[in-house]
C-alpha cells in the first residue's frame, strides 16, 4: 500500500489507543482520589501525567496542579498534542486521507466519534459528571477498533493499524506501571487496584489471582501476561505478528527484529528478579526499546517524504546565478 | 389526507419540469407527486434532517474557501427527483456523445494534427493561442484513442420553450458524479416508496465504468492489468470528497503528488514495499500545478518529470494536458461549426446564443444591450465573474462595459436564458426553483452516457446562480428505462395500502 | 561562420539533494540562417538524457537524478555554421499590421506576458518615438530598436531577475535579458509582433582577424545573451541585438524564441532535500572558420581542433 497511509493508518491507530487509554488512566485518578487529601491528590495528578509523559509541558503551562486543570489539559486543551480531542481529531484527519482504502462503516465511525466529542460540552462534563464523558470516550473508541476489526479486509492497512494501537499500548501499560509503582511512597492495596483499573485490568486480573496483591503477582500480571490482551507481553507480541505479516519473506525487517528481541526477553523474565533488581531502570529500558521499534516502522516503510519540498531552478542570462 | 405541498404552487410563466399548467403535471410526473403528497411536511422535514445527518457522518461534504479556514459544507439534496423520460434522454444522449466526440476530435486535431479546422478557417488560430487553457507544453504528446477528454461534464440547460440546450462545457476535471451516485443512494434510503414499480436508470456502475475507460487508455507497456491511480491535490481541495470516492469505487489507489516519482520517464509510487509502476494517473489538478519542471515552478502539488514521461509514452495522463482550450466559452461559440466540419452533421444539441465581443459589430450591438444580456469570463469556473444584465446595478454594467472594452477577448455575452424550473421543497411546501443538468460522458474507444447526471438548483428565489460554492444545491436526477414497446414511461400508480410506510400517512 | 560552442553549468548543493529534473535549451536551432553541424549533451553525475522538440521548435533536452548527490554538471557542445543574416528591404506600411491574416499567425506574439507587461510609461514612450519615426514599419522597429539603446545601460547587479520593464525603464539600467524584454514591449505596445531570443554571442569582432590568425584564437567566455526579433509582413523576422545596438548577424547563434524569457530559459528544474545552490554557468565560443558568403570545406587541422575537444 502506499507509504504515505500506511504511515497515516499506524498513527490513526497510535492516537485512537492513547485517546481511550488517556481517557481511562483520568476515570480511574479521579475517583481514586476522591477519599483523600489535596497533598494526596497533587501526588496522585503530578504522577497521572508523568504516566502520559506531559509532565513537563504541563508545568509549562503554569497552571495550577488541580484535578480541573489536569482534567482540562488533558481533554480539552487544542495546544495540547497529547490531549483527547487533538488525538481523536489527529486520529480522524488521519483516517480520512486514507478512508478509500478504509470500510465507509470505519470511516463513518471515526468520522461520528469525532462530530459527538466536538458538541458536547466538554467543560461542563469534566466538571460535573466525568465517569460519564471518560466511559463515552472509551466506548467510541473501543467501538472504532471493534468496526475496523469486523469490516476491514486482513490487509497491510489493517496489519499498520493495528500495529500502532499495539505499540501505544505497550508503551502505556509500561509507563503505568513504572510510574505507579515507583512514585507511590508505598503502593498499598488501594493504589495496586488503582494501576490494574488504569489498564482495565482489575477484574482479568481477579480472575487469575484471585485477591492476592502481591506486587510481584500484579507486575507479573501487567508485563508479562501472555492471556491478558493489556499486558505489554501481549501486545508487543502481537505488534511481532502485524510485523511478521508485514515482512517480504526475505529476511526479518529491522523492526521485526527489535521487536522480536523484546518480545523474547518479556516472555522468559522472571518477575521476582525484575523486582529484587533495578526495576525502574527495567521499565525506562523495555518503554526505550519500544519507541526503537516504531522509528524502526518509520525508516522501514514510510519512505519519509517529508523532505520533498522542492525548489526552483533557473538561469538568466547576464544576471548569472539564481 | 394528501399534504398540501403544491397547493399553492405556481410556475409563473417559467419552463416548469414537473407542471404543465398549474394543478397539471406532466404525465411522467404524475404518480410521483401523488406518492410524494402522502408524505406530511413534518415526514419530509425529518427525512430531510436525517439527510443531513447521513450526508455529515459519511463526510459528503465540500469545502467553502473565502472564509477563515475552510469550512466543510454538506451539498443539500432537495428529496423531490428530477425525472426524464426515456425519449428525452435518447435525443440528450445522442447529443451529447456527438458534441464530446467533437471535441475530442478537436484537441487531438490541435494538438497532434495538422489543425485542420484552423487551415480550413473554422477557427481563428488566435482565438486558440490566446486561450488560457491552450497548453504549449502538450505538444506533440498523443492520447490513446484521442480520448483527451476521458471524462466530460457537459452543462444543460432547458428554456423557456424545453428545448435542451448546452450552457457549456467542464473538459478538464469536472466534478459531481460523486454527488449523483450519493444522491441516488441517499433517496434509496430515504424515500424508498417513491422508487416502486418505477424503471429508474442504475447510476452505481460509474466506477465500472470509469475504470474501463483508464484501462483501455494505458500505454502499450502496461500489459493487462494497468496500474491506475486517482491524483488528488490533497485534503484540503474542495472536491476532495470526490476523489476518495473515484478511488474507492474504482479499488485503486489515492495519491498526492509526493507519493509518485519519476525515475527514467517513468512513474512510480511510493509503497511500503518499494516503488511501483503506474501506468494512468486520473489526475485531478489543474494543468497549471502539475509538474513543476514544466509548468508553474512553485507548485508542491505536482510530479516532477512527469510530463517528460507522459511525452515519453510510458503513462497516460487523464484527463489530457491542454483539454482547457476546448471549455474556452470563446471556443464554446464554435462548436456548432464545427461540428458541421468534422462530422458533416448538425448539432443536435444546440448552444445558447454567443456572442464574440472582439467583433466591432457585436461589441457595438451587445455594448447597447447590456441590461438584456448575461456577460461572463471566458476561463472561470463556479460560476464567478458572470453578470446577470437585468439583475445588475448601473455600477456592475458600467464596470462590465469597461471590462469589455479593455479586454474583449476575455469575455462573451449571452442571451438570457430563461432557465426551466423544478418543485423544491421549502420549509413546508414546494416552490419553483431554476435548475439545470450535468451528465456525465467517458470517452474510450466508445463514447457512454451516464444515465442522468447532476441536477443542481439555485436554491435562492429567482436565483439562477447553481454553483455548490455559492449555495445551490442538487436533486436526484431519473432517467427512465424504455418500456418494452419503447412507449415513453411513465412512474406507475401503485396502490396506498400496498406501500410501506402507509402507516404513517396522518389522516 | 563556424562556431564551436560549449555550454556548461555547474551546480554545488549546499546539502546532499535526491531528486532533481531538469530541462536544457542549449542546443543552436536549425533554420534558415543555421546549420546545425553536431550537437551532444551530457549530464554529471551520469544519467539518460531525452530531448524533443517543443512548441516554439526549440530542442529540449531532459534528464532527472534519483540517487542522491551534491553537485551536478550539465555540459552541452554544439558546431554550428551561421550564414550572413539579410536585412528587410523596401518598404512596408503600418497598415499591413492589421491585416487579419498577419494578426491571425501572429496575435501570440502581441499579447502581453509575465516578463512583457509593459504599462503606460513603455506604451507612451514608444508611441513618441513612432510618432517622430516615418510610416515605415522597418524604420519603426529600428527607432524602438535605439530607443533600448538610449533608455537603458548595461550594468549588471542593478535588476532582479524578471525585473518588470517598466521598472526597467524608470531605473535606467539592466543586463541583456531587460534589454530583451523591453524592446519586444516596446513594439508589441505599438502593434508591431516581437519575440524574445535566447542564444549566444560569438563577441570577437569579425573584422579583426583572417585565416592565418585561426589558431591564436582563444575562446572567449560568456553567458548565454538575449535579443529580439520583430515580424515584418510580407518579409519574415528581423532580429536586432538591443545590448549591443546592431543587427543580428553571424556572431549571433539562436536557440531558440518565444514570447518571453519563460518560453526559452537555458535551463528550469526543481531539486528536492537541500535549500541552496551555488550555480556557475558558463559558455565558452570558439571560431573555427570566417564569417563566409559560401560554404568552403573545413581544413584538416580544424577537424583535428573538433576531436580534442572532446
Amino acid at each position: 500500500m502506499l507509504a504515505r497511509d500506511a504511515e497515516n493508518l499506524f498513527w490513526a491507530g497510535r492516537y485512537l489507543e492513547r485517546a481511550e487509554d488517556t481517557a481511562r488512566l483520568l476515570d480511574v485518578t479521579y475517583h481514586g482520589l476522591l477519599e483523600t487529601n489535596a497533598a494526596e491528590q497533587r501526588v496522585a495528578w503530578r504522577s497521572a501525567l508523568e504516566a502520559v509523559g506531559l509532565r513537563d509541558a504541563f508545568e509549562a503551562t503554569g497552571r495550577a496542579l488541580t484535578a480541573g486543570n489536569v482534567s482540562e489539559f488533558l481533554v480539552r486543551d487544542e495546544e495540547n498534542p497529547g490531549s483527547i480531542i487533538s488525538a481523536v481529531e489527529a486520529a480522524r484527519e488521519n483516517v480520512r486521507t486514507v478512508r478509500e482504502s478504509l470500510s465507509t462503516e470505519c470511516w463513518e465511525a471515526i468520522n461520528s466519534f469525532c462530530l459527538s466529542i466536538r458538541s458536547r460540552n466538554l467543560e461542563v462534563e469534566i466538571e460535573q459528571q466525568p465517569h460519564e464523558l471518560y466511559g463515552f470516550i472509551r466506548r467510541q473508541c473501543q467501538t472504532v477498533a471493534g468496526v475496523a476489526s469486523e469490516t476491514l479486509a486482513r490487509d497491510d492497512g489493517w496489519r499498520f493499524l493495528r500495529l500502532g494501537w499495539h505499540l501505544e499500548r505497550a508503551e502505556w501499560t509500561c509507563r503505568i506501571l513504572r510510574v505507579r509503582q515507583v512514585h507511590l511512597e508505598a503502593p498499598g492495596f488501594h493504589e495496586w487496584v488503582g494501576t490494574l483499573r488504569s489498564a482495565s485490568a482489575l477484574e482479568a486480573y481477579r480472575r487469575n489471582s484471585r485477591g492476592s496483591m502481591d506486587p510481584a503477582d500484579v507486575i507479573e500480571f501487567l508485563l508479562l501476561s501472555d492471556s491478558f490482551p493489556r499486558s505489554v507481553f501481549f501486545a508487543i507480541r502481537s505488534a511481532e505478528t502485524s510485523l511478521r505479516e508485514l515482512g517480504t519473506g526475505e529476511e526479518p525487517s529491522q523492526p521485526l527484529r527489535l521487536v522480536g528481541r523484546l518480545r523474547a526477553e518479556l516472555e522468559f523474565a522472571d518477575p521476582r528478579e525484575l523486582l529484587s533488581g533495578d526495576f525502574e531502570g527495567e521499565l525506562i529500558r523495555i518503554e526505550r526499546a519500544i519507541r526503537g521499534v516504531c522509528s524502526a516502522v518509520g525508516v522501514r516503510y514510510f519512505i519519509n517524504i517529508h523532505d520533498v519540498d522542492l525548489h526552483m531552478l533557473q538561469l538568466f542570462p547576464g544576471a548569472g546565478v539564481e | 389526507m394528501a399534504s398540501d405541498l403544491f397547493n399553492e404552487y405556481e410556475t409563473e410563466g417559467f419552463f416548469d419540469e414537473v407542471f404543465e399548467a398549474a394543478g397539471t403535471p406532466r404525465p411522467h410526473y404524475s404518480a410521483l407527486l401523488k406518492r410524494l403528497s402522502y408524505f406530511s411536511a413534518e415526514e419530509l422535514a425529518r427525512r430531510e434532517r436525517r439527510r443531513d445527518a447521513d450526508f455529515r457522518n459519511q463526510g459528503i461534504t465540500f469545502t467553502v474557501y473565502g472564509e477563515e479556514e475552510g469550512i466543510e459544507r454538506t451539498f443539500p439534496m432537495d428529496l423531490m427527483p428530477r425525472v426524464i423520460t426515456a425519449d428525452e434522454w435518447s435525443h440528450i444522449e445522442a447529443g451529447l456523445e456527438q458534441r464530446v466526440t467533437v471535441l475530442n476530435r478537436f484537441l487531438d486535431d490541435l494538438y497532434v494534427g495538422e489543425r485542420a479546422a484552423v487551415r480550413d478557417g473554422i477557427i481563428p488560430w488566435w482565438v486558440v493561442t490566446s486561450s488560457d487553457g491552450f497548453s504549449r507544453e502538450a505538444f506533440g504528446i498523443p492520447m490513446p484513442l484521442g480520448a483527451r477528454c476521458l471524462v466530460a461534464g457537459i452543462d444543460l440547460v432547458r428554456d423557456g420553450a424545453g428545448v435542451y440546450r448546452v450552457l457549456e462545457d467542464n473538459l478538464r476535471s469536472p466534478s459531481g458524479i460523486s454527488y449523483v451516485v450519493e444522491n441516488r443512494v441517499a433517496m434509496t434510503r430515504l424515500l424508498p416508496q417513491m422508487f416502486a414499480d418505477t424503471p429508474v436508470r442504475p447510476v452505481d456502475h460509474y466506477g465500472r465504468s470509469l475504470l474501463g475507460a483508464l484501462n483501455r487508455v494505458a500505454p502499450p507497456s502496461a500489459g493487462d492489468d494497468p496500474t491506475v491511480v486517482v491524483l488528488t491535490p490533497g485534503v484540503f481541495n474542495s472536491a476532495y470528497f470526490e476523489h476518495v470516492f473515484l478511488a474507492a469505487h474504482m479499488g485503486v489507489e489515492l495519491v498526492e503528488g509526493r507519493d509518485l516519482v519519476v525515475d527514467d520517464q517513468v512513474v512510480y509510487m511510493r509503497t511500503t514495499k518499494g516503488l511501483k509502476r503506474v501506468d494512468v494517473v486520473y489526475r485531478r489538478i489543474d494543468d497549471a500545478f502539475l509538474d513543476p519542471v514544466v509548468f508553474r515552478p512553485d507548485s508542491s502539488l505536482g510530479v516532477p518529470g512527469l510530463m517528460s514521461a507522459a511525452r515519453s509514452g510510458s503513462v497516460t495522463i487523464v484527463n489530457a494536458v491542454g483539454n482547457g482550450v476546448a471549455d474556452d466559452k470563446a471556443v464554446y461559440a464554435y462548436v456548432p461549426a464545427l461540428t458541421r466540419y468534422y462530422l458533416d452533421e448538425e448539432p443536435i444539441l444546440p448552444n445558447v446564443e454567443t456572442y464574440l465581443l472582439w467583433d466591432p459589430d457585436q461589441q457595438a450591438s451587445v455594448l447597447n444591450r447590456l441590461d438584456q444580456l448575461v456577460i461572463k469570463p471566458v476561463a472561470e469556473a463556479g460560476g464567478y465573474g458572470i453578470t446577470i444584465g437585468p439583475a445588475a446595478s448601473d455600477e456592475e454594467l458600467a464596470k462590465c462595459r469597461e471590462d469589455i472594452i479593455a479586454n474583449p477577448r476575455n469575455w462573451i455575452a449571452q442571451e438570457l436564458v430563461s432557465l426551466s424550473r423544478h418543485p423544491t421543497l421549502i420549509d413546508d411546501h414546494a416552490e419553483g426553483r431554476h435548475i439545470d443538468l450535468r451528465p456525465f460522458v467517458l470517452t474510450s474507444d466508445v463514447v457512454e452516457v451516464i444515465p442522468g447526471g447532476l441536477t443542481r438548483v439555485a436554491m435562492k428565489k429567482g436565483s439562477l446562480v447553481v454553483n455548490s460554492s455559492q449555495g445551490g444545491g442538487s436533486k436526484d436526477t431519473w432517467v427512465l428505462a424504455p418500456t418494452r414497446e419503447g412507449v415513453e414511461s411513465e412512474v406507475s400508480e401503485v396502490a396506498s395500502d400496498v406501500w410501506p410506510g402507509a402507516a404513517e400517512v396522518s389522516a | 561562420m563556424r562556431l564551436d560552442i560549449r555550454y556548461r553549468s555547474t551546480f554545488i548543493y549546499d546539502d546532499v539533494v535526491t531528486e532533481s529534473q531538469n530541462e536544457l535549451r542549449a542546443c543552436p536551432i536549425a533554420d534558415e540562417r543555421q546549420d546545425l553541424v553536431r550537437y551532444r549533451v551530457s549530464v554529471l553525475p551520469s544519467t539518460k538524457v531525452s530531448s524533443y522538440t517543443d512548441y516554439w521548435g526549440t530542442r529540449v533536452d531532459t534528464f532527472g537524478h534519483r540517487n542522491p548527490h551534491v553537485g551536478l554538471e550539465v555540459l552541452a557542445e554544439a558546431t554550428v555554421d551561421t550564414k550572413p543574416r539579410l536585412q528587410p528591404t523596401g518598404a512596408c506600411r503600418p497598415d499591413a499590421l492589421l491585416a487579419p491574416e498577419f494578426l491571425d499567425l501572429h496575435g501570440e506574439y502581441l499579447e502581453r506576458t509575465p516578463h512583457c507587461d509593459w504599462g503606460t510609461a513603455v506604451a507612451d514612450l514608444a508611441a513618441e518615438q513612432v510618432r517622430n519615426t516615418g510610416p515605415d514599419v522597418v524604420s519603426r522597429i529600428l527607432a524602438l530598436h535605439r530607443l533600448v539603446g538610449t533608455s537603458v545601460e548595461y550594468r549588471k547587479g542593478f535588476t532582479e531577475v524578471g525585473e518588470p520593464v517598466d521598472e526597467v525603464l524608470a531605473l535606467g539600467y539592466g543586463v541583456c535579458q531587460d534589454f530583451a524584454h523591453l524592446a519586444v514591449s516596446f513594439c508589441r505596445s505599438q502593434g508591431i509582433p516581437a519575440r524574445y531570443v535566447s542564444g549566444y554571442l560569438f563577441t570577437r569582432d569579425e573584422t579583426v582577424l583572417d585565416e592565418a590568425e585561426l589558431d591564436d584564437d582563444e575562446p572567449v567566455r560568456v553567458q548565454t545573451h538575449a535579443w529580439f526579433e520583430a515580424a515584418v509582413p510580407g518579409w519574415g523576422w528581423f532580429g536586432l541585438d538591443p545590448t549591443n545596438q546592431q543587427a543580428v548577424g553571424q556572431r549571433h547563434v539562436k536557440i531558440g524564441h518565444g514570447r518571453d524569457y519563460d518560453d526559452v530559459q537555458p535551463l528550469r528544474g526543481v531539486f528536492s532535500g537541500a535549500a541552496g545552490a551555488m550555480v556557475t554557468p558558463d559558455v565558452e565560443i570558439r571560431r573555427l572558420a570566417m564569417a563566409e558568403v559560401g560554404s568552403p570545406a573545413l581544413p584538416g587541422r580544424l577537424l583535428q581542433q573538433h576531436q580534442q575537444q572532446q
